[in-house]
């Protein structure tokens, strides 16, 4: 017993001696990440080339498996040993924030020649920046070419200007949704339960039918993330609008929002002609489903909205080193370091400067592997709409909201399937949604 | 007997037992006692994972059963899914088993298919399941369809989704099977032969031999079942989200989403786990106690 001890003192030693010799003068930071062993393997890449770059701070990888991520950084947290920097789930962000755990970033990109982009930005309180996201995405509109060709339409509108209002959208759905005997909706003799091609799919996979909360004019949260307001008229209207696409409309197939497929389901399986998804789609599953596709801006009910989301890069508070720490991020998060997610059409550039008529944006979108080859849809669908109608995800300025859209789906349920009003859903349930929020 | 007195060799060999268990000890003690005890203590605390735990006495408990959206719902639907999942799974693989017990033609081949489900990953089963069960272009309502019924809500209807998540359960069976055709051979051939001889045929051989013969294995599968079917968790996390409304809201998903999706309600996910562990003993107990009844040992009467 006592051998076995001595043994396992011994090895401890020799660990901690390991550590020590690694006092080469430098300041050592860990880095922490989730993802595959391949994805690990290219991050080691872009680290050692960062190592090699300067000769002040060594950066160090440490990747926990993504399904104990978060457990494994609220574990480390508590004892004090986080990571000084790594990559956060969206929703983590305001709560980790909310316990001071997060840096105040706002001199991450200081004397840089571009800054992140606003509408990517979380804020505690609605004002102190506490991270940005690695990149960008929005909420935009794909369509099947070859469907709107076989009914003789033109194609939805790509620039923000001509964005169709919601009764337009619906009638364009109308004439591309076809039951068994070849009928639309708006004829006598249509068939809703043998629809053959559906007009258009609005996902409800929860979080993304915010959107239509502020296009209808109404918001899930105030602005500071302390007060839950979906239970406006403008928000339950603007959910009750997308459930009546199935239920009165007869124009999108039914989900319940209960995973998160509606783009695979739909224009990519090439049974829907319209269907609205995340940016990150062009590279995820459009670019290799075959389908001859294109991309547009959502339509509206009163104003012209998208959202925007993707993960965030943060610095803890905890850091000894804050300031090579975020030095770090600022050089990680450049568009050059994930070239091959940008170019495939997978993420969107973070630096606003991809965003301005110039070099930066031509690299981007004339690249020869951007799974859009129409560079004015490109331009008009992933620049020119983000600048003027991006509005962020409530993740990024209210806690808890992983909670708070877990009981919203489950409350949803009832009103796709028409068995209740959105108003009854929402008002029925208000209290406890709104709870969601605050710590019980 | 108290003092008797050890020998050398004697307390040797203790020793050398204590040193061989002491790793699994070690083991089961550091990832299975000692956070079993952290659950239940915990459960008293309000914490969030990365403020100080702040002891709340039973609040957390009260607030579960008295104000919590999920908690009654989350009980229905994880013991309707147990009882479902047990029962069909049984029933199934027991007729599966008996019929790969006799000599059907390539045995072997039907034996490696009812086997495959249950080592294929998860996320693919369920993956392929949701596009079975899809109910604007899946393949079970082609089927349905075409047979001129009209389309089932296999995962958007509550009152379906429940036996709908079962069934995939049952055909996952596959480690059931196996256990039950090893009973099976192991049912001894001379208390068939002795039945044969006196003119039982084979539906009264069945009965009177070969089900009591199998009751030990049959409550074994039953109990690993039981349990493993409580536990159930991967199918809402991969396919409703717990949804439709609280339908398939199941206890360890419950639990996750209280935990682990960042808002780390740690302390109250704990109330909910040491709330579980519960019934999950009480349904044990309640097996436990009927087997007497039921189930036979093969030369017990000593």
């Amino acid at each position: 017993m006592k051998k076995l001890l001595a043994m396992l003192l011994c090895i401890a030693m020799v660990l901690t001696l390991g550590s020590a010799l690694a006092e080469d003068g430098k300041v050592h930071i860990t880095y922490s990440y989730w993802g595959t062993p391949e994805e690990a393997a290219a991050t080691q890449a872009v680290i050692d080339t960062y190592n090699a770059s300067q000769d002040g701070v060594v950066v160090e990888l440490e990747t926990i498996p993504n399904e104990q991520y978060t457990a494994t950084l609220q574990s480390r947290a508590i004892a004090g040993t986080l990571p000084d920097c790594g990559i956060m789930n969206e929703n983590g962000v305001l709560d980790f924030a909310a316990n001071g755990l997060l840096a105040d970033v706002s001199g991450m990109y200081e004397g840089k020649d571009s800054q992140p982009l606003e509408a990517v930005t979380f804020k505690e309180g609605g004002t102190t920046p506490v991270a940005y996201s690695g990149c960008a995405e929005t909420l935009i509109l794909y369509y099947n070419k070859d469907m709107f060709d076989a009914a003789g339409i033109a194609y939805p509108p790509s620039k923000v200007e001509d964005a169709w209002s919601w009764d337009e959208f619906i009638d364009v759905a109308k004439q591309l949704t076809i039951d068994v005997n070849g009928k639309h909706p708006t004829e006598e003799g249509f068939d809703p339960d043998n629809i053959t091609q559906y007009g258009c799919v609005v996902d409800n996979w929860t979080w993304q039918l915010e959107v239509w909360a502020h296009s209808n004019g109404g918001r899930w949260f105030s602005e500071d993330g302390t007060e839950c307001v979906i239970n406006s008229p403008e928000t339950i209207e603007s959910i009750q609008k997308v459930a009546d696409l199935t239920l009165v409309e007869h124009v999108q197939p039914l989900y319940l929002g209960l995973a998160d497929e509606g783009i695979i389901r739909s224009v990519a399986s090439g049974t829907v002609a319209m269907a609205t998804g995340g940016a990150w789609n062009m590279g995820t599953c459009m670019s290799t489903s075959g389908i001859n596709f294109g991309i547009g801006v959502l339509p509206y009910m009163k104003e012209k909205v998208t959202l925007t989301t993707a993960g965030p890069q943060v610095v803890f508070s905890q850091s000894k080193h804050l300031k090579e720490a975020m030095d770090f991020i600022a050089w990680y998060t450049q568009e050059e370091n994930s070239w091959n997610l940008i170019e495939t059409g997978v993420w969107m550039p973070l630096l606003q400067k991809y965003y301005e008529e110039g070099e930066a944006m031509d690299t981007w979108l004339k690249d020869e592997d951007f799974p859009v080859k129409d560079y004015d849809m490109a331009k008009s669908v992933l620049v020119d709409y983000t600048n003027a109608a991006a509005t962020p995800t409530c993740w990024y300025y209210t806690p808890h909201t992983s909670e708070f859209i877990d009981m919203l789906r489950s409350v949803l349920s009832p009103v796709w399937t028409g068995e209740q009003t959105a108003e009854q859903a929402i008002n029925d349930n208000f209290d406890a949604l709104a709870e969601t929020i605050t710590d019980f | 007997m108290a003092k008797r007195k050890r020998t050398k060799i004697g307390r040797g060999e203790t020793r050398a037992a204590w040193i061989c268990m002491l790793p699994s000890l070690l083991g089961l003690s550091l990832v299975t006692y000692i956070p079993l005890l952290a659950v239940f203590v915990l459960g008293f605390f309000k914490w969030n994972g990365l403020s100080d735990p702040e002891f709340v006495g039973f609040a957390n408990f009260v607030r579960l059963f008295t104000k919590d959206p999920y908690m009654f719902d989350s009980i229905k639907a994880t013991v309707y899914f147990a009882l479902v999942a047990v029962i069909g799974s049984i029933i199934f693989s027991m007729i599966v088993a008996i019929l790969l017990n006799r000599k059907v033609p390539a045995r072997g081949f039907f034996r490696a298919v009812f086997y495959l489900p249950y080592v294929l990953p998860a996320m693919a089963v369920y993956l392929g399941w949701s596009w079975l069960y899809d109910y604007n272009h899946g393949f079970l309502n082609y089927l349905i369809t075409e047979a001129g019924g009209s389309r089932v809500m296999f995962l958007e209807n509550p009152a379906i989704v429940v036996p709908s998540l079962a069934l995939i359960t049952v055909w996952l069976s596959g480690n059931l099977i196996v256990v039950f055709l090893a009973g099976l051979q192991n049912v001894p051939r001379i208390y068939h032969e002795a039945a044969e001889i006196d003119g039982a045929n084979a539906w009264q051989r069945f009965w009177k031999i070969t089900m009591p013969c199998m009751t030990p294995i049959i409550f074994y599968n039953m109990l690993m079942s039981l349990i493993s079917s409580l536990q159930v968790f991967v199918p809402s996390f991969t396919l409703t989200s717990g949804g439709p409304g609280n339908s398939t809201t199941f206890l360890s998903y419950l639990i996750y989403r209280y935990a682990f999706t960042a808002s780390g309600r740690l302390g109250y996910a704990s109330a909910i786990a040491a709330v579980f562990f519960v019934i999950i003993g009480i349904f044990t107990m309640i097996l436990f106690a009927t087997s007497k009844f039921w189930v036979f040992y093969m030369g017990g009467d000593e």
